[in-house]
């Protein structure tokens, strides 16, 4: 059997180190969980902490990957992974300086339900003629996803608090444990920002890939979803420096954006499991 | 004179009706004679005054068989020095002595017994309180260390229960509900509509908090100058209202107005010119001064005055759920705290104990080493030392043994129950330790 080349590997059997990260995604999640509806004072410090620890184990499971030649921009499975270590990673140095404990709750089992899908799930058939920049096309895109799925987290937070203040709901959770309504907008529109040019040249890295691979029918559906994602978050930040577009418009925007981002996500993991 | 007991004598919201509380306090400037008068008083050593809206209180301490004295003391100096005849205060005033003295002063600093549950104020007014008795020196050791205590536990009740938690009253609503749209306060502007007191009282909370400006608009333009100058702010004409909700953050309104001076017109105008940025309209007026459908507009929040209301009795009850932990926590303070206050009352005794045993000592000693001096034979140097213990414990045992001899039978067999206690003494008169000792050798 000839040895395997960093081509033809898609993936490798799961490290000890990604069942640790799962198990302590999972203890996060809980505890997260708990500690937004328990009055505790430990319980939000233990939850940042294990999730800390979980994103922490989860970078060694990558590296352990990346020395078996399947790093992040091998395929979208892979891509799937990283994707949330780095909006782990977001969340967690946004967390220490806005008070956005809540989304601990979403964004722990969110990266738990990705690492799951990203590692047991059927790979499909490898995608031999990557190469680098593909893979670079790959990896850039996760990473401006990445934020993307940040900025919405915020943005879903800041719909929940804006609706509790309207309703006069001031006994809400949510209103009760986040951050104020401007801070979680200008956090939103600043992960959007961050967010914005990175994905932009992965767009760009992608249509210079597929345009050399000599791919016809530029109408695939996740190249017009991805046209559509970057449509949306330019409009928003166009929209917000000219118009002043900021709250709850800002917040249904970037969801919508956001909601196209997993569009494509889903197409790509689609077309991978069933070997397209 | 001893170390003795605490008490406290005066009135609250409680006990007294606000006619009986106003003829009672005290003003800064009386402070001092009062005091002076107080503790010129054989009965009462130490004395603070604590006189507020919601309460006039002496505290003081005494020497421990004069308590009662002390107390009568110091409710006759209350009545007397207001000019109140003492019968009138019958039903009103009341009295604490001891443990339950040094409990009421511990929930009167942690605000336990204020009329609005958790309140901030009442510390300050205590410590500014015990500040003008240091000054005045009427506040000694007993009184000094009890308050400085207090003060510890008002602050352990307030960072470790719920206690101060969320605002209670309406205008510091207004701030919280204002921190939950902008947090940080600093830079933001607040405009006043109307002149009505409520409104003045918030945009001074606000202003407290870290908003920047305060412009003030009203019909009647002298009315605006007059409340611009109150609040420190900036008066405008009444005209510029469309201009103002441009630039402002916050708008206080509360005019006398029968129809809604903001209108969804008005605001959604506004909204457009402040390019969206949010914007908190606390409408405190009755009838209203705004249209409810502004509530509806992106980035508009409307607050009236039943909203306000609302968080301030869901804050109180929910202080009231964390009364009871309050308590407790005060309950184990004051149980510590009286053991340090018996422990004073012994120091005298303890001290003298000590000087006497010392110079009886002392002199044995010294007779012990002039007689070393003359002997000539280690035989004579064994018969000094040995002379010196005896005549050590002949001395220190001539007292009570005196008093052990000549006492009644009731309080002999009481002296001799303490005496076996206090040296640790057997049935059989050997000490524990030493018949012990002789017992394993």
């Amino acid at each position: 059997m000839p040895p395997a080349t960093p081509e033809s590997l898609v993936t490798v059997a799961p490290s000890p180190a990604f069942y640790a990260s799962l198990v302590l995604y999972g203890a996060a999640t809980l505890l997260y969980v708990v500690a937004a509806t328990q009055p505790a004072r430990w319980l939000p410090s233990a939850a940042r902490f294990t999730l800390l620890a979980a994103f922490l184990v989860h970078g060694v499971d990558i590296g352990w990957r990346g020395v078996e030649h399947v790093h992040p921009g091998t395929s979208v499975r892979e891509a799937l992974g990283f994707l949330s270590w780095v909006m782990v990673g977001g969340y967690l140095f946004w967390s220490w300086r806005v008070r956005i404990g809540l989304l601990g709750a979403f964004v722990a089992p969110a990266a738990l339900a990705m690492l799951a899908i990203a590692r047991l799930t059927p790979s499909g058939e490898a995608m031999h003629e990557l190469g680098t920049l593909g893979r670079v096309h790959i990896s850039l895109a996760t990473l401006g996803v990445a934020m993307f799925a940040l900025a919405t987290a915020v943005a879903v937070m800041y719909l929940a608090e804006d609706r509790s203040l309207k309703k006069k709901q001031f006994d809400n959770l949510v209103l009760k444990r986040g951050d104020s309504l401007e801070t979680l907008d200008r956090l939103s529109h600043r992960l959007i920002v961050i967010g914005y040019p990175i994905f932009t040249a992965s767009l760009l890295l992608g249509i210079i890939w597929v345009a050399k691979r000599h791919i016809s029918g530029f109408a695939r559906p996740e190249w017009l979803m991805a046209g559509v994602i970057w449509l949306t978050f330019g409009g928003l930040i166009a929209g917000r420096t000219a118009r002043g577009w900021r709250g709850r418009r800002a917040a249904l925007l970037t969801i919508a954006g956001f909601a196209a981002s997993v569009a494509v996500l889903g197409i790509y993991l689609a077309r991978r499991a069933l070997g397209g | 004179m001893a170390a003795g007991d605490v008490f406290v004598v005066g009135v609250s919201w409680r006990t007294a009706p606000v006619g009986v509380r106003e003829r009672l306090a005290y003003r800064d400037d009386e402070v001092d004679a009062a005091l002076a008068d107080l503790v010129a008083s054989p009965d009462i050593e130490e004395a603070v005054i604590l006189s507020t809206c919601n309460r006039v209180e002496i505290y003081g301490s005494c020497a421990e068989p004069g308590l009662a004295a002390a107390a009568a003391s110091a409710r006759s100096f209350l009545a007397r020095s207001r000019g109140v005849a003492a019968e009138g205060l019958a039903g009103h005033i009341y009295e604490r002595s001891d443990e339950q003295a040094i409990r009421h002063l511990f929930r009167v600093a942690s605000a336990l017994d204020s009329m609005v549950l958790g309140e901030s104020q009442i510390l300050g007014q205590l410590k500014d309180a015990y500040g003008a008795a240091v000054r005045a020196q009427s506040a000694g050791p007993i009184l000094g260390r009890s308050m400085e205590k207090a003060f510890q536990v008002a602050k352990r009740v307030r960072s470790e229960t719920g206690i101060a938690r969320g605002a209670a009253n309406v205008s510091s609503v207004a701030v919280e509900l204002a921190r939950r749209v902008f947090g940080d306060l600093h830079g933001k502007t607040v405009l006043v509509v109307g002149a009505g007191k409520m409104s003045a009282l918030a945009a001074r909370h606000l202003h407290s908090a870290g908003a920047s400006g305060i412009l003030v608009t009203n019909r009647s333009p002298e009315k605006a100058a007059e409340l611009a100058t109150e609040v420190d702010g900036s008066a405008h004409p009444w005209g510029d209202l469309q201009r103002l909700l441009g630039e402002a953050d916050v708008v206080l309104s509360s005019t006398g107005a029968g129809e809604p001076i903001l209108t969804v017109k008005l605001v959604k105008a506004a909204m457009k010119v402040r390019r969206w940025r949010p914007l908190v309209i606390v409408d405190i007026a009755v009838p209203r001064d705004a249209e409810q459908a502004i509530g509806k507009i992106d980035g508009v929040y409307l607050f009236d005055i039943d909203d306000l209301e609302k968080v301030v009795r869901d804050n109180i009850a929910e202080r009231q759920k964390e009364a009871e932990a309050a308590a407790s926590l005060v309950d184990g303070e004051v149980a510590e705290h009286r053991k340090w206050l018996h422990a004073q009352k012994v120091v005298p005794t303890i001290k003298s104990l000590r000087e006497y045993f010392h110079q009886v000592a002392t002199v044995e000693v010294d007779r012990c080493i002039r007689e070393l001096g003359k002997a000539e034979s280690p035989a004579e140097v064994e018969k000094a030392i040995r002379r010196m213990g005896e005549l050590i414990a002949n001395k220190l045992l001539h007292s009570p043994m005196s008093a052990l001899k000549a006492g009644e039978q009731a309080e002999v067999e009481k002296l001799v129950e303490v005496t076996n206690r206090l040296f640790g003494l057997q049935q059989n008169g050997a000490t524990g330790e030493a018949g012990s000792k002789k017992r394993s050798a």
